[in-house]
């Protein structure tokens, strides 16, 4: 009987469940009984397993029908509160969903202010009679066929600045999301410039992103996919370096799927590896937004489970400390010791929202705290969690670019992690975390912070290269023209390839980060709008000591971690030949991806990409796919072709 | 609290989100089939509209779950007890959009411990799924079954013991013969 209690307080223990009385207790049966170290360990690998078996099991989501009824109800019962007159909210709650909606702006009054109740004719049985509105400052929105109906009635006499077609559903209408725009990379003729500058990038957020978008049965943005990001969410099989260099390069090309007149050339860079247990010491200082735009499940709730996860990834000698902001920042935790479990996680649990954001002070906050207990040699960094909306105080990004980039040279790094929709400020994170040497994930689920606190958890927090820009020169003998794909925000000028000031993207341990460039061979027409042939310069002549058949040359810039100065290599390709189908898994699976992304950008250079012909490409393509990332996109691309048949 | 920047509207919408198809999936266990099963998630969420926020905030999962599984307990007895739905032909037949052989390709081991749950007694079945797949706490476990904590503890570790036992039982028969050499 004895036996069973302890046992079950062993599970207890495994489980995290103990504090207190009890869990010192336990802890002082595991220093002396090999027996339960070990039951310990094996409960928690059960545990593991446990996790991943439920977690292959499908989710389902409520129909459209039943969602919107829900939400009809949320807004009846909501409490009273103040409330602008026919605000948005009201305005769709008013049972307009599935409408266009047109956008009015008010410069004098709107709305006549004798209003004459809405003609019979104007109602039909199945709708509500249209309510006026009441009042109206500034911009009103209302659904279309309300508009023309209050417009004819001569309720409205303001200057019409147009219908929103996007603004389909309450949620789209309330969205408050921005995303920068994109322009996609253009082909470029080798004769007009040879060179292909950029930095390397290994952010995820938009994959995430555009997967909760896809979930919930809607396309994304164009302009939330960056293509690279897409890419650059799998990991890849390349061979991990052996020699000094921290990276090792993987070139391949074989015909490009979607045109296939062209070639694709992918480069590969697989960062050193640092295994479990050889990590060094990590001084972490988590950055949490407590403001109020906070308070959603998916984002605090999720933000403290997410945080839990990593702590259980810490290492003895690591440290913890909690700064949050909001309207006052505040530290919520001073630097602690990991072996302190208890009191992290009680911190942990003790945050809760209220206020509005004050970005700036929070950040300086953290760095300071950071610098306090600076672990030299070791990883120090900021993990930052917010839906990115500083709204109150300092907030000029610029200034905030300013602080982190200084600080980011004292060598503390970010990580930024993105929470939540409606109103995530997905630019102002990506910018943040460029900036930073850092990395910009997007947290969507709790399975999105198992893979970044646990599965790649190295990758997340050791940086083993900073800096690191690609350049890449084009033999005219082989190339006519050129189009990176993706990376639109990542292109450098070529004279910044040199220049050791100009920052670049860095690449964690253990990281994969991909690139693809899409070749015009000799001979084949290709269009490239609004430049004229050159009158004075001839086609370069290939120098002596370079292979005629080579097809580019990758030269790569990068630094140590703790380095000013940055170190070069040079590859160099010829054309495999090869058909798309001799290509290995990886290269057709990133193409696969790359295709997807396109589409999903409507780009102009998706060429004969279809949504079913994508999904075979990738279906075709698993690989090892152990964690079950790639079979994911897989569904991904299925749900798409639910959501947009013709694509 | 009730902050202007966060309405009441997108609050709801948010735990739609981010719990609808947990509850689909916990409820469908109970009522043994997805279509009733979203009716009672439906009813649940209709429940947290009326619901003062406040008052749920700060256990919005456990409130979520218990109010989900009495309305799923009440659909299964008016409408008989139907055949659970189990895990495993959950999986093997799922959604629209699934891919039967992408599946295949990363099920192996979660149907094998699928199956070993499939046969373990209905109590401990629902604890290791609050637990594992869900991450509530003993605590929140206790308030969504109405178990007192102990209980949970116990019912947990029983089924996490069960389970093991399966599991290592058909192991080696699962494997060719003298891959694993120790007995």
């Amino acid at each position: 009987m004895h036996d069973e209690r302890r046992e079950e307080d062993l599970t207890a223990y495994a489980l995290g469940e103990l504090d207190g009385e009890s869990r010192t207790a336990v802890e002082a049966i595991l220093v002396g009984s090999a027996d339960a170290r070990r039951e310990v360990e094996e409960v928690r690998a059960t545990a593991d397993r446990l996790r991943e078996a439920f977690a292959s099991v499908p989710h389902q989501a409520l129909t459209p029908e039943q969602r919107a009824a829900v939400e009809a109800e949320a807004e009846r019962g909501a409490e009273p509160r103040p409330k602008r007159p026919w605000s948005v909210a009201a305005a769709l709650a008013a049972g307009v969903a599935a409408s266009l909606v047109a956008i009015v702006v008010a410069f004098a009054p709107l709305l006549r202010s004798a209003r004459p109740p809405v003609p019979a004719q104007f109602q039909t049985n199945a709708e509500p009679p249209i309510t006026p509105p009441p009042v109206a400052h500034g911009v009103t929105i209302v659904p279309r066929e309300d508009f023309e109906k209050l417009k004819a009635l001569g309720y409205i006499d303001g200057t019409i600045y147009g219908f929103d077609e996007t603004v389909r559903d309450p949620s789209a209408a309330l969205n408050t999301e921005t995303y920068d725009h994109i322009r996609d990379n253009a082909f470029v003729l080798v004769a007009q410039d040879p060179r292909s500058t950029f930095s390397v990038d290994v952010d995820t957020a938009s994959y995430s992103i555009v997967r909760r978008y896809l979930r919930d049965g809607q396309l994304p943005p164009k302009d939330a996919v960056r293509v690279e990001e897409l890419i650059n969410y799998f990991p890849y099989d390349y061979e991990p370096p052996s020699g000094a260099v921290p990276f090792a390069v993987h070139m391949e090309t074989a015909a490009c799927p979607w045109s296939p007149d062209h070639r694709l050339v992918r480069i590969g860079l697989k960062g050193r590896e640092v295994p479990r247990g050889e990590r060094p010491p990590s001084n972490l200082v988590f950055l949490i937004d407590v403001s109020g735009s906070m308070d959603a499940p998916n984002k605090l709730p999720l933000v403290k489970a997410a945080l839990r996860l990593l702590v259980e990834q810490l290492q003895p000698e690591d440290r913890v400390a909690i700064a949050v902001y909001a309207g006052a920042q505040g530290l919520a935790l001073p630097s602690t010791p990991a072996t302190d479990k208890a009191a992290i996680l009680s911190a942990i649990e003790s945050l809760s929202p209220g206020g509005s954001t004050h970005g700036s002070a929070g950040i300086r906050l953290a760095y300071e705290t950071a610098a306090a207990s600076y672990i030299k040699g070791g990883v120090n960094r900021v993990i930052l969690a917010t839906d990115g909306d500083f709204n109150v105080g300092i907030t000029s990004p610029g200034e905030l670019v300013r602080l982190i980039e200084a600080e980011a040279k004292s060598g503390i790094f970010l990580t930024a992690l993105g929470f939540g929709m409606g109103n995530l400020k997905d630019a102002t994170l990506e910018k943040l975390a460029d900036h930073g040497n850092g990395n910009y994930a997007y947290i969507d689920r709790l399975s999105e912070a198992r893979k970044v606190f646990v599965e790649q958890i190295g990758g997340t927090l050791v940086t083993i290269a900073k800096d690191v820009k690609l350049q890449v020169e084009f033999n005219p003998a082989q190339v006519k023209a050129f189009r990176l794909i993706g990376y639109e925000n990542r292109v450098l000028a070529h004279q910044d390839f040199n220049d050791d000031t100009r920052d670049a993207g860095d690449i964690g341990a253990g990281h994969t980060v991909t690139a693809l460039y899409e070749i015009v061979p000799p001979g084949v027409n290709v269009a490239v709008p609004g430049v004229d042939p050159l009158k004075y310069q001839s086609t370069a002549a290939p120098r002596p000591g370079s292979a005629p058949g080579e097809m580019l040359t990758l030269k790569l810039r990068y630094k140590q971690p703790d380095s000013d100065h940055s170190a070069r290599l040079d590859v160099a390709v010829e054309d495999s030949g090869r058909s798309f189908e001799e290509a290995s898994p990886d290269f057709r699976f990133a193409a696969a991806v790359a295709a997807f992304g396109m589409t999903l950008r409507d780009s102009p250079y998706k060429g004969d990409a279809s949504l079913r012909t994508i999904q075979e490409w990738a279906q075709n393509s698993l690989g090892q796919d152990e964690e079950g990332h790639r079979a994911e996109l897989v569904t991904l691309i299925a749900r798409a072709q639910q959501l947009s048949p013709n694509r | 609290m009730a902050s202007s920047t966060s309405t009441r509207l997108e609050w709801i919408g948010s735990a739609i989100d981010l719990y609808q198809g947990r509850l689909i999936r916990f409820a469908a266990r109970i009522t043994g089939d997805v279509e009733s099963a979203r009716d009672v998630v439906q009813d649940t969420f209709l429940r947290l509209c009326r619901e003062d926020v406040e008052r749920v905030r700060d256990h919005l999962p456990a409130w979520l779950f218990r109010v989900c599984r009495n309305r799923a307990l009440d659909v299964r007895k008016k409408e008989g007890p139907l055949q659970t739905l189990d895990d495993a032909r959950a999986l093997a037949r799922e959604g629209p959009d699934a891919d039967p052989h992408a599946r295949l390709e990363k099920g192996d081991d979660a149907r094998r411990v699928l199956a070993a749950i499939g046969t373990l007694p209905a109590s401990r079945q629902e604890v290791l799924r609050l637990r594992f797949q869900e991450e509530l706490s003993y605590k929140e476990i206790s308030g969504v079954t109405g178990h007192s904590v102990g209980s949970v503890g116990f019912l947990i570790h029983d089924g996490i013991k069960k389970l093991r036992q399966r599991l290592s039982h058909d192991e080696p028969a699962g494997r060719p013969e003298g891959e694993r050499p120790d007995a």
